[in-house]
């Protein structure tokens, strides 16, 4: 018996648990028969057990080194160190499908532990969703693309790792981005939950607003990782290249993005059901095409390693997913009405819907972009491609208004406001982007795209830091210190406030790639030793290659001086590397040294004996900023998701009882109660007396209110 | 009057802000194609896809082909050829494939065309949606007005001023006159 056939066992057993949730968990839910849940609960855990035995046992067939199983052999070898040997767990596509199903399983179970305060009526559909999920992947992990199956006879040495992954980003990159797809499931599971049982009540937003926070950071993360790594190791200066299976990974962060904005508008308003519940069912039929795209080999892509026949089945369950919730949404949409009407256009459920536009727009058009090659080909048998130059040229401006949109957002009241504020908050940003406009031609950059897009970014900047300075003073004008004032906005009012947050990174960001478009210079030449290339102000002297040979891999560096203004700055050694069994394929190791705000690229190209050299030098301005604003964002959100310790009681004084009072007035079938939001901003609700929990169906007005803590908010702890 | 002068300065900067850009478009227009040499070979680099590699253009291949093709490009421009004659020398020999943009025209102008077209459906979407519910509230509101039917105008005046007094104590943006006071 080999740790293989205990994976094997594992993984049946688990789909049978699976299956059993399913069933037990909708029986349980139509029939009201408790118990039943609460076995579909234990068994959800079950299902998480054996998926973490298969997991370690493949762990343990790939540390033992047991050539015996096909996908230990085909991923890794003996020369491999340790953590590239743990690595190619998900290296290839029957590891990729466990880690998913695994990982499912954990957020199930997380799900399951933290249910307590989630509305329980949804819990067994939310359960049944998720395990519906994972029976799908645990058919495919048993019977199409199992990572357990073992060869006739057990070679002595393995294949190894694809010598592309064998780099430390691909440690961490790949797990992000599966585990970022994956946590789409969590929203999705809950949109399912509300359609079936029609309780979209605001216990079910913060959840749902909590767990699309979740997967949108682990997305997020995701992404910039793979940025990076591609930025680390393919060797053209850049870090995105509209690249198939980067859209694919965009496309869910897209329109989760726009889901956690029109949220809000749901939050405090009860509009927009309708479109929030198909944002989050389009994230997750779009993270499902994402795996399928990367998986089924349909589309060529740097990112893709592993082509198989899996690819139907994965278009299968796309379609189901799809077809399931249409129907849902159909039989359901009479329930969806939204409670409440726009006031005005100018207004931030206005600009919200605005910026919804724009992501969607953004969204739809990379999608289109990616799939059209596979129509031309089908329509017209003409083969074609659409790069970066196609998506440059209908996203970029797209992300120009965004970038605006997310600066004059938040200088808009909610319901409507009024043009004098309106004019006067604009004024700051406004100065912002004019100083920024007659700036840069100064400074000599003469291009007008880069103008106006520098332009929108500090008109944002403006708009965010000015908000975070009138916070801070109105703070400060009761005896904060600045500096605390800056820390207590973040803690009191965490979602708005990491919000903003996560604007200013994207700003950052945008300015980043703005940088890095327009202004790369890039240039190569063949050097002998002694000779120099200038480039952008920096000398780089070559010296000499040097060859070394260690165990499964052979290498070549350059010996290389950056040189600036007759000041010599540092040895770089940019090289190659030849991995074992993949000869044809060598991997380069980038030298990457940022000076500054700008980096200096140098790939070695090619070389011939140790005095000649072929290489490119990319200069890339502003390009740290990418990954600077990356983290902030990343910051942001964890600030917007971390949950309160303390709730705050709102300070109801006379006004509560004033309300009551007048609730009581009112033929005695109002009721006024007060709705405190986890970043401690409350809602006034008066409602009908009746279900105004259940649903908010019949409330008759509400009225953010959110408070400051110096107004003499007393502070409980949450039981 | 304090509004009217934020209003007017604004509109001043947007009204700055746009003499810059058009300034900047004429010059360019006007200085044309003053790029150097190396700059056009990107130019025209990047807008093909190198033929043997996955997703990567000319410009940013590292792979052997890549580099001869961008000498080819660098020869044909010095010879004094536009950058469409060299992007249709290698449209010629390796088929429209090897563009990156889809052409603009026959079946791909699609391509460019349905995403368009749906962003500007969409704009008139949300202005139609927005305009029903800008003028249905008056409906709404009868409603509201109905079961608020029983309360005593004065009370209901006296609420609604402490919610936006507490509302304003809040939120900076609905207080703008304390704000200038600091």
């Amino acid at each position: 018996m080999y740790f293989s056939d205990v994976g094997s066992i594992a993984l049946i057993l688990a789909l049978g648990f699976a299956v059993y949730t399913v069933v037990v968990a909708v029986l349980g839910a139509t029939r009201g028969i408790a118990p039943l849940v609460t076995s579909a609960k234990r068994s959800a855990l079950t299902v998480t057990f054996f998926l973490l035995v298969a997991a370690s046992a493949l762990i343990i067939s790939f540390l033992i080194h047991d050539f015996g199983v096909s996908y230990v052999q085909q991923e890794s070898n003996l020369a491999m160190p340790w953590y590239f040997t743990l690595s190619a767990f998900y290296g290839g596509q029957e590891g990729s499908l466990l880690y998913w199903a695994l990982m499912l399983s954990i957020f199930s179970a997380v799900f399951i532990f933290t249910s307590k305060r989630a509305p329980q009526a949804l819990l067994p559909y939310v359960m049944a969703t998720l395990m519906s999920v994972e029976v799908f992947f645990l058919i495919m992990l048993a019977i199409v693309s199992n990572p357990f199956v073992r060869l006739p006879v057990a070679p002595p040495d393995g294949r190894g790792l694809n010598p592309l992954l064998m780099d430390p980003g691909m440690l961490v990159h790949p797990p992000m981005l599966l585990m970022g797809y994956m946590s789409f499931s969590l929203p999705f599971a809950f949109a399912v939950a509300a359609l079936i049982t029609g309780k979209l009540n605001s216990d079910w937003l913060r959840s749902i607003r909590r767990w699309m926070l979740v997967a949108w950071s682990i997305q997020t993360t995701g992404l910039l990782l793979g940025a990076w790594w591609a930025y680390h190791v393919l060797g053209w200066g850049g870090y995105w290249g509209w690249d198939p299976v980067e859209n694919a990974a965009l496309l869910p962060w897209l329109t989760a993005t726009a889901f956690l904005h029109s949220t809000m508008v749901q939050e405090r308003r009860g509009m927009l059901k309708v479109w929030n519940l198909g944002l989050v069912i389009a994230s997750f039929a779009l993270s499902i095409f994402g795996t399928f795209e990367v998986r089924s080999g349909i589309i060529s892509s740097v990112h893709s390693f592993a082509y198989s026949a899996v690819g139907p089945y994965f278009l299968t369950f796309l379609a189901i997913i799809v077809v399931f919730s249409i129907v849902l949404f159909l039989y359901r949409l009479p329930r969806l009405r939204p409670e409440q009407e726009f006031d005005s256009v100018i207004s931030r459920e206005g600009a919200f819907l605005f910026n919804n536009l724009l992501l969607v727009g953004v969204a739809f058009a990379t999608f289109w972009g990616t799939i059209f090659p596979i129509l031309s080909e089908a329509v017209r048998r003409q083969t074609m491609t659409v790069g970066p130059p196609f998506y440059n040229h209908v996203n970029g401006p797209l992300f120009v208004l965004l970038v605006l949109a997310m600066g004059v957002g938040p200088l808009l009241a909610w319901r409507r406001t009024s043009s004098r504020a309106l004019w006067r908050n604009l004024l700051v940003p406004a100065i912002a982007a004019a100083a920024c406009a007659i700036i840069l031609p100064l400074a000599g950059i003469s291009n007008v795209w880069a103008n106006i897009a520098f332009a929108a970014c500090s008109f944002t900047a403006g708009a965010i830091i000015y908000e975070f300075w009138r916070g801070m003073r109105v703070r400060h004008s009761h005896g904060e210190s600045y500096f605390l004032a800056f820390n207590m906005l973040l803690a009191r009012y965490r979602r708005r406030y990491g919000g903003y947050l996560v604007h200013l990174g994207l700003v950052l960001l945008a300015v980043g790639v703005i940088g890095s478009n327009f202004f790369q210079v890039e240039r190569d030449a063949v050097l002998k030793p002694g000779q120099s290339l200038n480039v952008a102000g920096y000398q780089l002297t070559f010296l000499g290659n040097i060859a070394y040979t260690t165990p499964g891999m052979d290498a070549v560096n350059s010996q290389l001086q950056i040189w600036q203004d007759g000041r010599l700055l540092r040895y770089i050694y940019p090289g190659r590397q030849f991995y074992q069994n993949f000869d044809n394929q060598p991997t380069s190791q980038i030298s990457i040294t940022t000076f500054g705000l700008t980096d200096v690229y140098v790939f070695l190209a090619d070389w011939q004996g140790a005095t000649s050299a072929t290489i490119r030098v990319f200069i890339n301005p502003l390009t740290p900023l990418v990954w600077l604003g990356g983290l902030l964002m990343l910051a942001g959100g964890i600030i917007c998701w971390w949950p309160e310790r303390r709730r705050l009681r709102i300070p109801v004084k006379e006004t509560y009882a004033e309300g009551a009072a007048l609730a009581n007035k009112g033929n005695g079938d109002h009721s006024v109660g007060v709705e405190v939001g986890p970043s401690g901003e409350g809602t006034l609700v008066v409602a009908r007396v009746g279900d105004w929990s259940e649903e908010n169906k019949n409330i008759v007005s509400k009225a953010p209110l959110s408070h400051r803590q110096d107004t003499g908010a007393t502070e409980e702890p949450t039981a | 009057m304090k509004q009217k002068r934020s209003l007017f300065l604004v509109l001043a900067l947007v009204a700055l802000i746009g003499a810059i850009w058009s300034f900047m478009i004429l010059n360019t227009a006007r200085r044309g194609a003053n790029q150097t040499l190396d700059q056009r070979v990107q130019d025209v680099a990047s807008q093909l896809k190198c033929p043997i590699c996955q997703g990567e253009s000319v410009a940013d291949s590292p792979s052997q082909l890549a580099q001869e093709m961008r000498g080819v490009i660098r020869q044909q421009l010095q010879s004094g050829r536009s950058e469409q004659q060299v992007v249709q020398y290698f449209v010629d020999r390796y088929g429209q494939q090897i563009v990156w943009s889809p052409p603009w025209q026959g079946f791909t102008l699609l391509a460019w065309l349905v995403p368009i077209a749906l962003l500007l459906g969409g704009a008139v979407l949300l202005f139609i949606v927005l305009r029903d519910w800008y003028t249905a509230p008056r409906v709404g509101t009868n409603d509201d007005d109905a079961d608020l039917a029983g309360i005593d105008e004065a009370q209901l005046q006296r609420y609604r001023a402490q919610i936006e007094e507490e509302l304003a104590g809040s939120d900076p943006i609905f207080a703008p006159r304390r704000m200038e006071a600091n």
